[in-house]
């Protein structure tokens, strides 16, 4: 059979117009944006160069918003995967009931940021909260804080609750992963004398670094794009303390009518997590050459 | 031929009987404003049935944020609720309004209103505001628990820090306030300015006239730093809305809140009855007495599909009959000025507000949109941070001469 070259674009052509219409051509737009004044109410706009850039880089509450992502993007990195791996790597034993700790685990991804942001608002209440009744119940009373109007904690506390789901999600990229690594290698270490945690650190780890290269760009990304549980649980409150980028840019943007500067900050964000992706692709590229 | 006419005739009378639609969007999102509006617009329609309103109803937050793709939006809905004074001429001045003199062409708005409503309503010498109601504020107390421990309501601010301490010591939260939305914050801010500056000076502080530090801006800070300093507001107040700390309010275990009357909205059956107000201490006998009197309203805008319908709709809203039924299922105060107080609670409000000697609406309504922002966040972070204050009033400086430099 004759192949038609056109066919795959063919049936790209849909999507990819899609694609184009309501995710490219808003992504320069935005960019065109950062350059004005554009409140998002009037018709018109002035274009302003780079002032609105000018503008945030001496802009305290800016700042503190990207060093609040940077917490994010740490603790989600070198906190979220590693647990995710190590629930994986315990779930994958079988043993009776395994299933329904599996199902468990899992369940937090099947919530939507909002749903998980009201939970955690009723968990952290200060007064009556769960978890500081339960502190005060187990005599930790000192321990038991304001936790979503405290600035010095708040991040926290919002990472935390993020990171709830963050976990399970680590947790099923991982399962997957486990599932690809072949029995009778692990075996064939096994008889070679290889203890468990040789078994892990040279066998199995090094299988599982497609899974973990996933695992860690979408924590990375997640990190970055945090904002449903930030507006949920505190909008950035108090005073900013726990605001995060794309929580700031909304604030700006759509409490303030400042579109403009809220576009610049987009644009920061964006380059910031494309950076993420391009290392990302880079590394995938290099994958698919060398098989 | 006849299959033909039966065609026509159906649709003729799906034009007759057609309902002209008006698309009401709301942000009366409290259970006892939002049936009060759902049985006012029940009543309209009964009265002319060939219209139909259809309300959609959004969270109070959420809708401050939605208005402004709305208006811009060719699908803009006919009529939406808002507030008057700057947050309506905000979006007046960017032509997004429509005009709603005609409504008035038969009679004067001073007719329907009281002519001190109409600055609140007009922008460039139009009305784009109809008023429906508006409320006082005052410091909500319980009154059991100040019989309790037999105190008097204060009138001086002296008797004022009394009261807190009594109630402190007694193991109450003296003043509640749930600050995560912010603005709950600025009533404490307007009514110290009001009451230590005066009326002028809290006008041309909100036109962006005025320094925020300017001496006797910091002044308002040293009053309210010995509230904060001495623990009388409710702790950890960034983590509530303005809800959850009137719960604790109701809850019999904070004595006062400095609020408008619409906390009765939201308070339990048995509590209502056991609440009261006082007019806020006064702090120099010298200044005069001012108030805080919001004014809530619509609006049609610019875009609306169906506007002949929406200035109808409007017209029966600013009728006696519907402000006083409105009035009188919330208890609040009809901007209609044939109508009289609905009940000796509202009667009180009204007398307060007859016996001062001024009025404004509210901070984030007096004031450029943005600046209400970056204010109402540095109150907050001076309510937990006293000793910043300093370098929040700089930070509000620094944003009042960007924001009105335009």
């Amino acid at each position: 059979m004759k192949r038609r070259w056109w066919v795959p674009y063919a049936f790209l052509a849909l999507p990819l117009t899609m694609y184009v219409i309501w995710v490219i051509i808003p992504i320069f737009q935005t960019f065109v944006f950062s350059f004005t004044d554009w409140d998002g109410v009037s018709p018109t706009y002035h274009f302003i160069g780079f002032e609105n850039y000018k503008e945030i880089f001496s802009d305290p509450y800016f700042m503190l918003s990207l060093k609040n992502n940077i917490k994010w993007l740490l603790a989600f990195v070198l906190l979220s995967v590693p647990a995710g791996l190590g629930v994986a790597i315990l779930l994958d034993q079988k043993f009776p009931g395994g299933k329904v700790y599996k199902t468990m685990m899992y369940l937090p991804m099947t919530l939507s940021f909002v749903v998980i942001g009201q939970i955690w608002s009723w968990i952290l209440e200060p007064k009556y909260g769960a978890l500081n009744t339960f502190l005060r119940t187990i005599g930790l009373s000192n321990l038991a804080k304001p936790w979503l109007s405290d600035p010095g904690v708040v991040t926290y506390a919002l990472i935390a609750a993020a990171s709830w789901r963050q976990i399970a999600y680590a947790m099923v990229l991982f399962l997957a992963g486990l599932k690809n690594v072949p029995r009778d290698l692990v075996e064939a270490a096994y008889v070679d004398g290889a203890n468990s945690w040789q078994r892990f650190w040279y066998v199995i780890l090094p299988l599982l670094r497609p899974a973990m290269v996933i695992a860690i760009t979408v924590s990375v990304i997640d990190s970055l794009r945090a904002f449903d549980i930030v507006y949920v649980l505190t909008r950035g409150g108090p005073f900013y303390s726990s605001s995060v980028l794309a929580n700031y840019m909304y604030i700006q943007s759509f409490h303030n009518y400042r579109m403009g500067f809220g576009a610049s900050i987009a644009v920061v964000q964006f380059l910031i997590t494309f950076g993420f992706i391009l290392l990302y692709l880079l590394n995938v590229f290099k994958r698919e050459e060398k098989f | 031929m006849r299959k033909f006419l039966i065609v026509l005739m159906v649709i003729l009378a799906f034009a007759l009987f057609a309902k002209q639609k008006i698309v009401l969007n709301s942000y009366a999102s409290d259970p006892a404003p939002k049936k009060a509006l759902a049985e006012l617009v029940k009543m309209f329609e009964e009265k002319y049935p060939d219209y139909e309103v259809v309300v959609n109803t959004f969270a109070h937050e959420d809708f401050k944020t939605l208005l402004r793709t709305w208006l811009n939006s060719p699908d803009a809905p006919d009529v939406v609720t808002w507030f008057a004074g700057e947050r309506m001429r905000y979006f007046a001045s960017k032509g997004l309004l429509e005009p709603l003199d005609d409504i008035f062409t038969d009679k004067r708005f001073d007719s329907y209103f009281p002519a001190a409503f109409k600055s609140s309503c007009e922008y460039k010498g139009k009305i784009y505001f109809l008023p429906q109601s508006w409320y006082w504020w005052g410091v909500y107390y319980r009154k059991s628990v100040f019989e309790k421990y037999g105190l008097k309501t204060p009138k001086t601010w002296e008797e004022f820090l009394k009261v807190c301490e009594i109630l402190k010591n007694n193991g109450i939260t003296p003043i509640a306030i749930g600050t995560k939305y912010l603005w709950t914050a600025a009533g404490w801010f307007d009514y110290l300015n009001m009451r230590i500056n005066g009326l002028e000076f809290h006008k041309k502080l909100t036109a962006g006239e005025i320094p925020y530090t300017d001496p006797r801006v910091k002044k308002i800070f040293d009053y309210w730093k010995v509230l904060v300093e001495k623990g009388y507001f409710l702790e950890n107040h960034p983590s509530y809305s303005w809800q959850e700390a009137a719960s604790f309010l109701f809850r019999g275990e904070a004595g006062m809140y400095l609020m408008g009357q619409f906390i009765k909205d939201v308070a339990p059956e048995e509590v209502k009855n056991d609440l009261d107000f006082f007019r806020f201490p006064i702090i120099d006998e010298k200044v005069g007495l001012y108030e805080d009197t919001p004014i809530d309203g619509f609006m049609i805008p610019a875009k609306a599909k169906h506007k002949e319908a929406a200035k109808f709709f409007l017209k029966f809203i600013a009728s006696k009959e519907a402000q006083e039924f409105y009035a009188k299922s919330l208890g609040r105060l009809a901007a209609n000025k044939n109508v009289p107080a609905p009940d000796a609670h509202a009667e009180k409000g009204l007398k307060m507000i007859l016996a001062s000697d001024g009025v404004m609406q509210f901070y984030d309504r007096d004031t450029n949109p943005e600046m209400a922002t970056v204010g109402m966040n540095g109150f907050v972070e001076f309510m937990v941070y006293p000793n910043n204050i300093d370098k929040i009033l700089e930070n509000l400086e620094k944003a009042r001469k960007r924001i009105f430099k335009k």
